[in-house]
């Protein structure tokens, strides 16, 4: 009698785990499958890629982008920028999907010969991450009102930020583009729109 | 002196349930719900809106949901430092002649120190996948070193206890081997579980189905030393229970529960291969791990009493 009492005591308080545990696997599944609500639609812009192609607004349609703004002789965060934004490159190798965007914010000197040879500095190889530039004004056009990123002291006073653009062309979040915890929570949300680009 | 009994085993209790919370704070995916330590986003209570976030973390950090599933965590590990702390202080108030009870104690309470500090070191590290492996790792010293204390105190009160028991004089080596294999189960498990982990984040478009056949080979071997697990589970029972004369309650519980544990892991562990990879399956294949090490090391324990005879 008293094994039987211990034993229904054991699977009472094991099923009792199991639901308790149920209800907050449910709750964290929701809020890790929730996408990030549409922040703004981003207005025509027409740039040129570093190998010399027209790069516009259009461009960003049937894909997930990843888009951050920077400059080659920058010392600051960029380097760290350039290298979280390398990983990502590397890790969607296989999803055409995924493109990269770095816009310059410093035209002058990121002369498409430049930008080509910063490309292939970081490793690019194929079409998904490109290196786009125009004059100055319609950057800061671009960076102020476009992404209502702080744009005051280009280049210098850049962004730091990761924008995630979903497939219409839609801002979605901004990530801290030096935070390797926001790299691994952009690369969730990353992975939620290309399921949901594919469904 | 029989709190201490009684205290360190609510103590050893409560200490496998933090390891449940740990391990469904795993595979909720919540382990960065708080991106500092040991607040959380800079408060002793975590946000509820992002208005509240401190300027130095990126707001993309913040889930509410996430945040408290890593807060109730940190919170039920706080209530456990202290309880195993009270612990100690019980050992030296009641059994300071006890180096039996007092090594194992306070052994216990700095690797829970320790712990602590490893929590802490996971969160700068955004969960790096050995760091979680030994997080693990010292959880189950600690919960075999407080399983150590209260059956020594357990002892002390019952003096003849295990002492009429007879069992096989050579199973020393049968005992602690199917120890060690269980140790080296969960540590393959725990490679299997990130090796997932990195192939379902890097893979984003492969149905979860077809994962595990993107592993390496340390599937098969978890596989072959969990059946061998089963043969193992018998023999010890065949010995220690049906051939040994006199077992202790306690001796044929743990055994008989050990068995019970391993045929559940088997199918849990199957299930997860052939049904789908379900995060509440996962947690509790992790969770009877830590329950059948800790019975293996109750099973040496009583093994060993016994031949003080």
């Amino acid at each position: 009698m008293r094994n039987i009492h211990t034993i229904s005591l054991v699977v009472v308080f094991i099923l009792f785990l199991a639901m308790g545990a149920t209800w907050v696997i449910k709750k964290a599944e929701q809020a890790n499958h929730l996408l990030p609500p549409v922040i703004r639609t981003l207005p025509y812009f027409q740039f040129n890629t570093h190998d010399g192609e027209s790069f516009t607004v259009n461009d960003l349609k049937d894909k997930i982008t990843v888009l951050d703004f920077m400059f080659t002789s920058c010392t600051g965060p960029c380097p760290i920028m350039a290298s979280n934004m390398r990983d990502l490159y590397n890790k969607y190798s296989s999803i055409p999907d995924v493109q990269f965007v770095s816009v310059t914010v410093d035209p002058d000197t990121d002369t498409e010969d430049v930008l080509s040879s910063y490309a292939f500095a970081n490793g690019v190889y194929d079409e998904r991450w490109k290196f786009i530039r125009s004059d100055i004004g319609s950057i800061k056009n671009l960076s102020r009102d476009g992404f209502m990123l702080f744009s005051d002291d280009l280049p210098a006073g850049h962004s730091v930020k990761f924008v995630l653009i979903d497939s219409k062309g839609q801002i979605r979040k901004y990530y801290d583009g030096t935070d390797e915890a926001s790299m691994v929570i952009l690369q969730a949300h990353l992975n939620l729109f290309l399921k949901a680009l594919h469904s | 002196m029989r709190y201490f009994f009684r205290f360190s085993l609510t103590t050893l209790f409560m200490t496998y349930l933090l390891i449940f919370i740990g391990g469904l704070v795993r595979v909720a995916g919540a382990g960065m719900g708080c991106p500092d330590w040991p607040k959380c986003f800079g408060r002793w209570i975590p946000p509820i809106s992002v208005e509240q976030l401190p300027t130095h973390i990126d707001p993309a950090q913040f889930n509410f949901v996430l945040a408290w599933i890593e807060y109730c965590n940190r919170l039920f590990g706080a209530f456990i430092g202290l309880m195993i702390t009270i612990t100690c202080f019980l050992a030296i108030r009641y059994h300071r002649k006890e180096p039996k009870i007092m090594i194992p104690t306070i052994g216990a309470f700095i690797l829970t120190l320790i712990e602590g500090w490893l929590g802490g070191v996971l969160v700068d590290t955004v969960l790096n996948p050995l760091t979680i492996t030994f997080h693990l790792l010292l959880a189950l010293f600690i919960v075999v070193l407080l399983i150590y204390a209260v059956m020594q105190a357990y002892y002390l009160g019952h003096k003849e206890a295990e002492l009429s028991s007879k069992y096989s004089d050579t199973l020393k080596w049968p005992i602690m081997g199917t120890g060690l294999i269980i140790f080296i189960e969960i540590i393959i498990g725990t490679e299997i579980r990130g090796g997932l982990e990195i192939i379902r984040k890097e893979n984003p478009l492969v149905d979860s189905t077809f994962l595990l056949n993107m592993l390496g080979p340390f599937k098969y071997l978890h596989t072959i030393l969990g059946a061998s697990l089963i043969g193992i589970g018998y023999y010890l029972r065949k010995k220690l229970i049906v051939e040994s004369s006199n077992p202790s309650r306690l001796m044929v519980i743990s055994t008989n529960t050990m068995l019970v544990i391993i045929i559940s892991q088997i199918i849990l562990g199957e299930s997860l291969v052939f049904l789908d990879i379900k995060p509440l399956i996962q947690l509790f294949h992790m969770w009877f791990a830590s329950l059948l090490l800790g019975i293996s090391a109750v099973q040496y324990m009583v093994w060993e009493r016994s031949r003080l005879n």
